[in-house]
């Protein structure tokens, strides 16, 4: 089953994340791919994460899915004008990729060469409204193709970057211009993702969209001090510092609230879904699919 | 949802070009001082609350982007307050958040460094939204039958 019919069968849907290397190694796809395969419904495939360059990936995706492994891939708008975001969709659709996860993408200013132009030509709406323009078999141009695409169409969202109100209006937007499911930054404050969540719900968004809440696993403590300090529009609650700090076993700490967050998430209205972000980690990934409960393959 | 959300028209004639230079210089007046206006040709300061969106580093049209830090300051420039972050303040301020909810055209590369003005005249952008009424009102009329509504 792809990812569209299991989300049309109404399953709880489990998504991995595999960032792609900084060489031409594409074994290194490979052997991270054992640890989803079997645990994940699909995998996302980053796209030049935090602004730094790594292997594409469109071309990792195409690795997985040789590896029987069903690929999102994540394409920003910080690094392609229209031209060369229809021509690399058409692209993946030809090698047989048919999910894509529509970012802006982090601003070139984080990467590992600040000096580079960003092109921003569009932005994440506006480049869900491209794909779905594209679905309906006509290109930016209004040229007609001879033969359509067809993408399930993901959008990410934030919900706990200020200014709150208009991170339901952008959610409202992207649902709008034709997102078929949602990806969320990963939760470390529940009270605050429960009261987006909500909101939400009062809107109906979540009966036109599937929303998958993000998971991020993390080793230790300071991982936690690192994203409150450095990443912008990241919220963790004071909780889940004090657990991690005191826990004997920060590693087992880390999993046990991952797990539990699973947990609290299948009980939640309108999340359909979890996106597990094993970022470096990418080994845990079995034994927090195993320890939730969670099915997929 | 409607196809029709690249900004497109006809191409700008040498001519046209001339006029929108000196219509510019008055509308940078009037625009550069108080808005701080980039010429992006396609203005939309009437949806945004009077804030001109151009100045976000990323230019984005529809939205902040996820990187809004604590207090609403830019993840790019850690000094400056996020454009969109004023853009809504303004926006509920002034009793215009229903304009928020509209998704604003892929830009027009070839108006970039044209009057506006001039091209709201020669039709090539939208009129401005002066006056909006009953913006609660319409909030909920949109949020309610977005379905049947043309973008």
């Amino acid at each position: 089953m792809t990812l569209k019919e299991k989300i049309e069968s109404g399953k709880f849907i489990v998504c991995g994340e595999i960032g792609p290397p900084k060489s031409c190694d594409g074994d290194v796809i490979k052997e991270k791919s054992k640890y989803f395969k079997g645990t994940a419904d699909a995998v996302n495939i980053t796209d030049n994460q935090t602004a730094v360059v790594r292997l594409s990936s469109i071309a990792s995706a195409k690795i997985l899915l040789d590896e029987g492994i069903e690929p999102i891939i994540q394409m920003t708008c910080r690094d392609r004008n229209r031209l060369a975001i229809q021509s690399d969709l058409l692209g993946a659709a030809a090698l047989g990729i048919h999910n894509v996860l529509c970012l802006t993408g982090d601003y070139q200013k984080f990467g590992d060469q600040p000096e580079a132009k960003g092109v921003f030509d569009l932005d994440s709406i506006q480049l869900v409204a491209a794909v779905a323009k594209m679905n309906s078999g006509f290109l930016l141009s209004d040229e007609e193709m001879k033969k359509k695409p067809d993408f399930l169409i993901g959008a990410a969202a934030n919900p706990f970057a200020e200014p709150l109100d208009m991170r339901i209006i952008r959610l409202f937007k992207k649902v709008r211009a034709g997102a078929h499911f949602i990806q969320t930054q990963p939760v470390f404050d529940m009270n605050i993702f429960n009261k987006w969540m909500e909101k939400a719900v009062e809107l109906g968004l979540h009966e036109k969209c599937a929303i998958f809440a993000g998971v991020m696993p993390v080793k230790s403590v300071k991982a936690l001090y690192h994203m409150k300090k450095e990443v912008p529009g990241v919220k963790i609650n004071e909780e889940y510092i004090s657990r991690m700090e005191n826990a004997s076993d920060p590693k087992e700490e880390g999993v046990k609230i991952a797990v539990e967050m699973i947990q609290t998430f299948r009980r939640i209205k309108g999340v359909r879904g979890v996106h597990i972000m094993p970022m470096m980690w990418e080994s845990i990934m079995p034994v927090i699919v195993k320890e939730a409960g969670l099915t997929a393959g | 949802m409607s196809n029709n959300f690249v900004s497109k028209g006809k191409p700008i004639t040498p001519g046209e070009r001339k006029i929108s230079r000196i219509v510019l210089l008055f509308e940078d007046l009037i625009k550069v001082p108080i808005f701080g206006c980039q010429r992006c040709g396609e203005c939309i300061l009437s949806s945004t609350g009077f804030v001109c969106s151009q100045r976000c580093p990323k230019r984005l049209r529809n939205g902040p982007c996820g990187g809004t830090a604590e207090g609403g300051y830019c993840e790019v420039y850690p000094e400056r307050k996020c454009v969109w972050y004023k853009i809504h303040k303004r926006s509920r301020l002034l009793g215009r958040m229903s304009l928020l909810y509209k998704l604003n055209n892929i830009h027009n590369w070839n108006l970039e460094g044209t009057s506006a003005w001039l091209n709201v005249f020669m039709k090539r952008i939208a009129a401005p939204a002066w006056f909006v009424r009953n913006d609660k009102k319409k909030v909920k009329e949109i949020l309610s039958n977005d379905a049947q509504r043309k973008n």
